[in-house]
């Protein structure tokens, strides 16, 4: 990992590999530490925080598909969007007019440049994984060796908990990434590598994740920033940015996928930031009540199932102290879409059916400004935008 | 895909494979397969354009010339280990050609999503 090893072997930190072990200590134990040098894989150093993807073919074949990617989303889709809207025209339905998903799928899946602008998005996915999948699998024991090394390392904390019971729901292949968050050892080094291209490169420093940092209000309680919670974490870049922007602060990134927190934790040690990362879900965080001064999240509500973006919602509720701050940062959290057109429909069933976006059509049906207020939270419904998606961020402050 | 480490701990848990690769959004799976492959494609050709522009940059430091590289004739275990390396290419490229697809674009779940 990063170029910025200690003198000195690792110290142990806190860990728990019990199975089942849900009750590990609130409160880090910092050590000092890094990556022991002789399991530290760094073969190309690094631009920044990022360390280069190991190899110069498969950075290259990665830069490829973020390009095609920009292709893809741009002029491909500008040009089978143009088609679709000429058919539902045609069709007396009107591009603009409201219609039902069968009705559009009728129409619209047949049409050869409907057809390549999601065969490309498709395949060009699949191949992104694909690259990764057998760089870290072809490699495994290094990579497995590095991220073993790391576990009991600081600063900061690891948790994992194998044999706690998962809900079906988080098991599934999301964006088609093999193994999901879950089933893969390398899911946290596939999807951050991955997220990577999704982003078209403009997250390789974190950026998007720092100014979510930036963004987050404060608690109104008087009492400071002590402890922060990032749920459904993954990799662990919103809650270094948080750790960064609140230095003194005890954060916390939980995740249901181990092989997640454990890159996160790995991450977090090579850049030297003190976070603490357990496996955990997000609706039944196990922390006590009245604990956190901001609870955040990122993109995660439209990647579980309506019923646990309530539970998700109650829990930050619960697990804040009166005055703190939930700021649940997620596609169009304060206004709410649906799709409508034929070209919307069709866009939004492959999203759902083919990227496996498997969660989608529940998100868009939770009525975030409601189930807040529910919970408990005094909703500001034109929040601080997190700079990533239009449509403005909620943000709640739990009332007293 | 090679398999990950038998010895070591994972923290993995079973999942749900997708079935995306059953796809057919043009009419014919061959279809469908050839673009798969001239996208893998495209990125393998600018794989080698951009080592061959690292690899021109070095060797103009260094006085390699053109016509030099143009001579020059590979060693027996040189020439061998490219076969395999072209080889991997391949398959890299074209396996996809091998798939089986059915499913159009309206196929609803081949499970139940709420299990």
């Amino acid at each position: 990992m990063l170029d910025r090893r200690t003198l000195f072997g690792a110290t142990a930190a806190v860990s728990s590999f019990v199975a089942g072990a849900v009750s590990s200590p609130f409160t880090a134990k910092k050590a000092k530490a890094s990556i022991p040098s002789d399991v530290d894989v760094q073969p190309r150093s690094t631009v920044g925080r990022l360390e280069r993807i190991p190899t110069l073919a498969l950075e290259s074949r990665e830069d490829f598909l973020t390009a095609f990617r920009t292709f893809v989303n741009t002029d491909l889709t500008r040009a089978a969007k143009a088609r679709a809207d000429r058919i539902m025209d045609d069709a007396g339905i009107g591009a603009k007019s409201p219609v039902s998903r069968e009705k559009a799928l009728e129409l619209l899946e047949n049409d050869y440049l409907v057809g390549t602008r999601f065969r490309a998005w498709t395949s060009s996915q699949r191949l992104m994984w694909e690259n990764l999948y057998d760089e870290f699998h072809g490699n495994a024991e290094k990579y497995l060796a590095e991220m073993e090394a790391t576990d009991n390392s600081g600063p900061g904390t690891l948790e994992l908990n194998p044999g706690m019971d998962m809900p079906n729901y988080v098991k599934w292949e999301i964006h088609q990434q093999p193994g999901g968050y879950v089933g893969d050892p390398f899911a946290g080094h596939i999807y951050h590598y991955g997220t990577n291209d999704f982003y078209m490169g403009l997250n390789d420093q974190d950026q998007i994740h720092q100014h979510m940092a930036r963004q987050t209000p404060l608690p109104t309680h008087g009492d400071g920033v002590q402890r922060i919670l990032d749920m459904g974490c993954s990799v662990g870049q919103l809650s270094v940015a948080m750790k960064e922007r609140f230095p003194e602060a005890e954060v916390w990134g939980i995740d249901i996928g181990a092989p997640m927190v454990r890159y996160a934790h790995m991450r977090a040690v090579d850049l030297g930031v003190d976070v603490n990362f357990a496996q955990r879900l997000a609706e039944d965080t196990k922390f006590p009540d009245n604990h956190f001064d901001i609870v955040i999240s990122y993109i995660l509500h439209h990647e579980v199932t309506n019923e646990a973006s309530k539970q998700i919602i109650a829990e930050a509720h619960r697990v804040l102290k009166p005055g703190g701050v939930f700021y649940p940062v997620d596609f169009y959290t304060a206004a709410r879409t649906k799709p409508k057109t034929g070209w919307e429909q069709v866009r939004w069933w492959w999203t759902h059916r083919w990227n496996h976006e498997v969660w989608y059509y529940d998100y868009v049906d939770v009525d975030f400004p409601a189930e807040m207020k529910k919970a408990g939270f005094d909703v500001n419904e034109e929040g601080p935008n997190s700079g990533r998606y239009e449509g403005g961020n909620l943000a709640g402050i739990k009332r007293a | 895909m090679a398999d990950a480490s038998k010895e070591r701990p994972t923290y993995t848990t079973d999942f749900f494979t997708n079935d995306t690769d059953r796809a057919v959004f043009l009419g014919n799976p061959v279809i469908d397969n050839l673009m798969t492959a001239v996208i893998a494609l495209g990125a393998e050709v600018w794989s080698n354009r951009r080592r061959q522009a690292v690899l021109e940059a070095l060797l103009e430091e260094k006085g390699v010339t053109e016509e030099m590289i143009e001579a020059y004739m590979p060693s027996e275990d040189r020439a061998k280990k490219w076969g395999e390396e072209r080889d991997a290419f391949v398959k890299r490229t074209f396996s996809v050609l091998a798939r089986e697809a059915d499913l159009p674009l309206s196929a609803d779940w081949q499970k139940d999503i709420k299990s």
